[in-house]
């Protein structure tokens, strides 16, 4: 028990001592987790939107799909992405692997169905009557869109911040695709676990207590989001 | 020329025919209520009217041109046509927000736009409001807010659907002024569904009443589901509940609606009748002034409208809380 105090009183000071490899490691965290929850975003916003506001055949099978995905393991998605990007795969020659790029397109992979599964029950919940009220007041079809999508604003933001606060924890891709490299692909993730390999428990405490700062945050937002969305 | 025409129109979902009009003449300027009980297809006629939805069969002419539903000129001629829902909705913004949203899908330039904005919120009562949050307004003044917001959009026709069922007697009295203003004032042709007889026959031009998306030569009323079962003589015994059975005309047996018109049935408060059937023991719960009858709502197990002459209503001086009979002629009884 004395050593857990003794890690998290040693992780408080590491963090206000403001060591700088811990800092890089928060900071590509946070980039690496910002652009794979920016382009999942770009597209799976616009895929849910369509899908959900759409009536075509299969509309359903996609939407199972789609939600069959949310249970997606990192690990699953390391190993697929692993095998485009590795030296013999398709995509070998791109040089990829164990880069943040490759890290970002894993973690795309990751979140993409987050997105688009929360961006259709965020369309998909906004009142019919909005969509009528805009075309007898006289909207064509894409000013129709555009209502419906400004209504169903905040809960597409906390449908963002969900797929953020699932890429910033998670350990397997950011591993299998980024390598743990450090200075260039350490995450907090990744470097937890590997301070808990090495046995050194200051650095993971001080990272964790980062991530739960992060995950605080984000749930703060999230809440605020949610809570216009019900207004 | 007429502002609609329909020939034939019928609408189905899933199998259920909602709306069938063989025949239909709106004209310009007019006030028109489609009045009629639930279900009976007023919603979906006023979406088709507003080419919000296409019929699934049959033609509707508008200023005597057919209608393309799936033409890209819709869009043009639905900006004429504005109809504001039962229980309506105002976007996430402010009041300003939403009665502008219209102007700027049709591109009116800024400066015209606050002119209408303003204009169109005097003439609901609502200026007060303009940078008010619309999603803080009660239900009377979401109402309101509503038709201003269709009000500024100019249209040709107005179409309300169950403009007052939402709101208090306050604003259904403003709501109710509204309409007749925009119609004798801007010229604006009305439609309007309601199932309230009284508004109907106050507020419109003309009254059409629908009855399971049919068009009826009255008003249906005191509609019940019932099952016939037959008389040796043919005659038709309605069931409408195990203690309430109506002796009615001849037929077949099985389940049907029955309508009994409020105008056939006899109210007698000392007991003295001459009929020999039909007749039910009840307690007058309500009395309403309608010009020259009075209507009475008769509980008798199931409740009853009936409609008296004011001099047979006076004879007899009914109270509500009276214990009266109540005589149901056979030739009251429509069976559908």
């Amino acid at each position: 028990m004395d050593f857990l105090i003794d890690s998290v009183l040693s992780a408080f000071l590491l963090l206000w001592s403001f060591d700088p490899d811990l800092y890089f490691i928060v900071y590509v965290s946070l980039k690496v987790s910002f652009f794979s929850t920016l382009f999942s975003s770009l597209f799976g916003v616009p895929a849910g939107f369509l899908i959900a506001y759409n009536d075509f055949r299969g509309k359903r099978a996609v939407i199972t799909v789609l939600n069959s995905l949310l249970a997606l393991p990192t690990v699953v998605v390391g190993l697929v992405v692993y095998a485009f990007i590795s030296r013999k795969g398709l995509l070998g020659i791109l040089d990829l692997l164990y880069t943040q790029s490759a890290m970002v397109v894993g973690q795309i992979i990751l979140i993409f169905p987050i997105v688009a599964c929360l961006t259709i029950a965020a369309v998909s919940r906004i009142d019919e009557r909005y969509r009528k009220t805009a075309m007898t007041l006289g909207a064509t079809t894409f000013e129709t869109a555009k209502v419906i999508f400004r209504e169903a604003r905040f809960a597409l933001v906390a449908a963002i911040i969900a797929a953020f606060g699932r890429v910033i924890a998670e350990v397997g891709v950011s591993m299998m695709l980024g390598g743990n490299a450090k200075g260039f692909t350490r995450t907090m993730t990744t470097a937890m676990a590997l301070e808990y390999d090495k046995g050194e428990f200051v650095l993971g405490v001080a990272l964790g207590i980062v991530l739960l700062l992060i995950s605080f945050a984000m749930n703060i937002l999230l809440n605020y989001a949610q809570g216009r969305t019900q207004r | 020329m007429p502002l609609f025409e329909a020939k034939n129109l019928s609408k189905r979902y899933k199998g259920r025919t909602v709306v069938d009009l063989p025949e239909l003449l709106l004209e310009k300027g007019k006030i028109y209520a489609l009045q009629g009980p639930n279900g009976s297809g007023k919603t979906t006629l006023l979406e088709i009217l507003s080419l919000l939805i296409p019929p699934t069969a049959g033609e509707l002419r508008y200023q005597g041109k057919a209608v393309d539903f799936t033409s890209r000129g819709l869009t043009a001629l639905r900006r004429e046509i504005v109809m504001v829902h039962q229980n309506p909705v105002l976007f996430t913004t402010t009041v300003h927000g939403n009665l502008e949203f219209g102007l700027k899908v049709r591109g009116v330039p800024k400066s015209t736009r606050e002119k209408i904005v303003v204009e169109s919120l005097d003439l609901v009562g609502m200026r007060g409001f303009l940078r008010a949050e619309a999603h803080k307004l009660s239900g009377g003044e979401t109402q309101r807010v509503a038709i201003a917001r269709a009000l500024a959009c100019s249209p040709r026709v107005m179409l309300f659907d169950e403009p007052t069922s939402s709101v208090d007697v306050e604003n259904r009295n403003i709501i109710e002024r509204i309409i007749n203003d925009i119609n004798s004032e801007k010229g604006i042709s009305v439609v309007f569904t309601t199932h309230d007889l009284t508004q109907a026959s106050k507020l419109s031009n003309e009254v059409i009443p629908l009855f399971e998306g049919r068009k009826v030569p009255s008003v249906y009323e005191n509609i019940f589901a019932s099952t016939v079962s037959l008389e040796h003589e043919g005659e038709m015994r309605c069931h409408i509940r195990d203690d309430i059975t109506l002796l009615a005309g001849t037929g077949t047996e099985g389940k049907v609606k029955i309508s009994i018109d409020p105008l056939k049935i006899l109210v007698r408060k000392n007991g003295r009748h001459d009929s020999e059937i039909n007749i039910l023991k009840g307690k007058l719960v309500q009395l309403t002034d309608e010009q020259t009858l009075v209507r009475a709502a008769v509980d008798v197990g199931v409740p009853l409208n009936v409609l008296l002459p004011k001099e047979a209503f006076k004879e007899q001086s009914l109270t509500v809380g009276d214990e009266v009979t109540v005589v149901i002629p056979r030739e009251a009884i429509t069976v559908f």
